[in-house]
């Protein structure tokens, strides 16, 4: 008799799950360009929830989000002007990431490989407009602060080189969650949809 | 309506909503969320030590291989300049002796007499553009203070400002770097009553490297290559820390000139630093409780 108790699932992921926070905060510098660092943590949350649905991309990304909020939270100046740490923002980033995974064209591409690396570019580049866009309104809300990005920064300094080093991050994240994934190859092309559809996924963004 | 609740759509956002309340309650003043991220710390840490150490391992051994032929020729370098620096240390020590006469005789203070200095590893770095924090391994086991803390300045090993301690954990603190937009200070020229100015990370500079500075003191000239300090005023940080070098100086317009600044301290580079910890000396504690005591009189 088969168990229930996803063991192997677990482990593996507990695995992958510290080995790129880990990495993403030790090392940022591993792949980099014109000062955007890859972003494993993202990809891979991306990849989980795009690979194997959406119970499982979201938790990974809360997870993810929750030890990357502990060792690298984002600073924000608050609307007095101060500068504290923002806690949950790495959470609900990751969890978003992970959901949006699991929704990327899933029903044309059956979870295509090629079309991972697409997943990952269009989740990075919704994740850096929706960033600019926050935190343009957010200085807005602040007396005299002004956002010096120009619209020409934004694109060549931040989103074109974000979606580069991610897509170059996404490569061995791909080979990883495929082939040496949380579910054995054997089981993962037919019985995935199943899980997948259990959780009422068709009903979200079927595009 | 149990089917609504067991759709996506419905988890997402519900889930959603809780995070973005985790986020405004974590802006409260000793907010439970910052006791929320103790554990997942206390599990995280080890592998993360462990993982950064590993990494650190591997470098250096490729780095061994590598750069024998290099090493070789440095050593060589650096066997003449010990040799160079011991006869300057013995004539330095001579010079360290009178100093310290002259020192007790004119009531001179250091720099940073005031000051506990703490070495400490940098744990882990900002993981991208806006998780930009830096977190260091010392805390409130070290000394730091988290209650009456206004602003710890943080030096590299060659004493250049690398940022400030924003939060304070038991065994860890997190640093805001020189870099972010959320961080200023006020500096000076580095002569005798030099000009003052400010500098503060800006977003559109951070990715290059540089920082921002602005109020120029009026009728200032300031060169490419000007090494610019801390200025001391505010009181948050003391008087004198080398903090960069202007890069370029704008001065289009007259009455707001701008220029730009290259931090001494390469933040992404960085393995080790040193948090500076204000004390109180004997006098000033004595002022203190004489004030206290006429106060109280």
């Amino acid at each position: 008799m088969q168990g229930k108790f996803p063991i192997r699932k677990i482990i593996v992921y507990a695995i992958y799950i510290l080995l790129f926070t880990t990495f993403q905060v030790s090392f940022p510098n591993a792949i980099s360009f014109r000062g955007q660092v890859a972003d494993l943590t993202f990809a891979f949350v991306v990849l989980t929830g795009y690979y194997y649905g959406f119970l499982d991309g979201a938790v990974v990304g809360l997870i993810t989000g929750m030890i990357r909020d502990c060792f690298a939270s984002p600073i924000i100046m608050g609307l007095d002007g101060k500068t504290q740490l923002a806690s949950g923002i790495g959470m609900l980033v990751l969890f978003l990431a992970g959901s949006y995974g699991s929704s990327f064209f899933k029903h044309r591409l059956h979870r295509n490989v090629h079309f991972a690396l697409l997943a990952v570019l269009s989740a990075t580049l919704i994740y850096k407009v929706s960033g600019h866009i926050c935190i343009f309104l957010w200085l807005k809300l602040q007396d005299g602060a002004i956002y010096t990005l120009t619209l020409g920064k934004i694109l060549t300094d931040s989103i074109l080189p974000s979606l580069l080093v991610n897509v170059l991050a996404a490569l061995p994240i791909i080979f990883l969650l495929r082939f040496l994934g949380p579910v054995s190859r054997r089981k993962s092309d037919d019985s995935n949809d199943d899980v997948i559809k259990s959780y009422g996924e068709d009903s979200w963004l079927q595009i | 309506m149990k089917k609504l609740f067991s759709t996506k759509w419905f988890i997402v956002l519900a889930v959603s909503l809780a995070l973005v309340a985790g986020v405004v309650l974590s802006f409260i003043p000793n907010s439970p969320i910052a006791f929320l991220k103790k554990p997942v710390s206390a599990i995280v840490s080890p592998v993360q030590a462990f993982v950064m150490n590993s990494g650190n391992v591997i470098s250096d051994f490729w780095a061994a291989l590598t750069d024998g032929m290099a090493i070789r020729e440095e050593n060589e370098n650096l066997k003449d300049q010990i040799a160079d620096l011991r006869y300057q240390l013995t004539q330095n020590e001579e010079a360290a002796i009178r100093y310290e006469e002259l020192k007790d005789a004119f009531h001179i203070r250091d720099t940073f007499s005031n000051y506990d200095i703490y070495g400490a590893q940098v744990l882990s770095r900002e993981a991208d553009e806006w998780f930009s924090v830096i977190r260091v391994g010392a805390g409130s086991n070290d000394g730091i203070d988290a209650q009456s803390m206004e602003a710890f300045p943080v030096l590299d090993v060659e004493m250049n400002l690398v940022g400030r301690v924003i939060e304070v954990g038991s065994s860890d603190s997190m640093v805001l770097p020189l870099l972010h937009e959320g961080f200023s200070v006020a500096c000076k020229v580095n002569v005798v009553n030099g000009a003052t100015m400010l500098v503060s990370g800006d977003a559109s500079l951070k990715n290059d490297g540089l920082c921002l500075v602005t109020r120029i003191e009026s009728g200032t000239v300031i060169e490419p290559g000007t090494e610019i300090v801390t200025s001391g005023e505010g009181g948050l940080f003391p008087e004198g820390i080398p903090v960069g070098t202007i890069v370029d100086v704008d001065y289009s317009n007259p009455l707001a000139i701008t220029a730009t600044l290259k931090p001494n301290s390469d933040i992404g580079d960085i393995e080790d630093v040193f948090v500076m910890i204000p004390y109180q000396t004997e006098e000033e504690e004595a002022s203190d409780e004489t004030e206290v005591t006429e106060n109280a009189g």
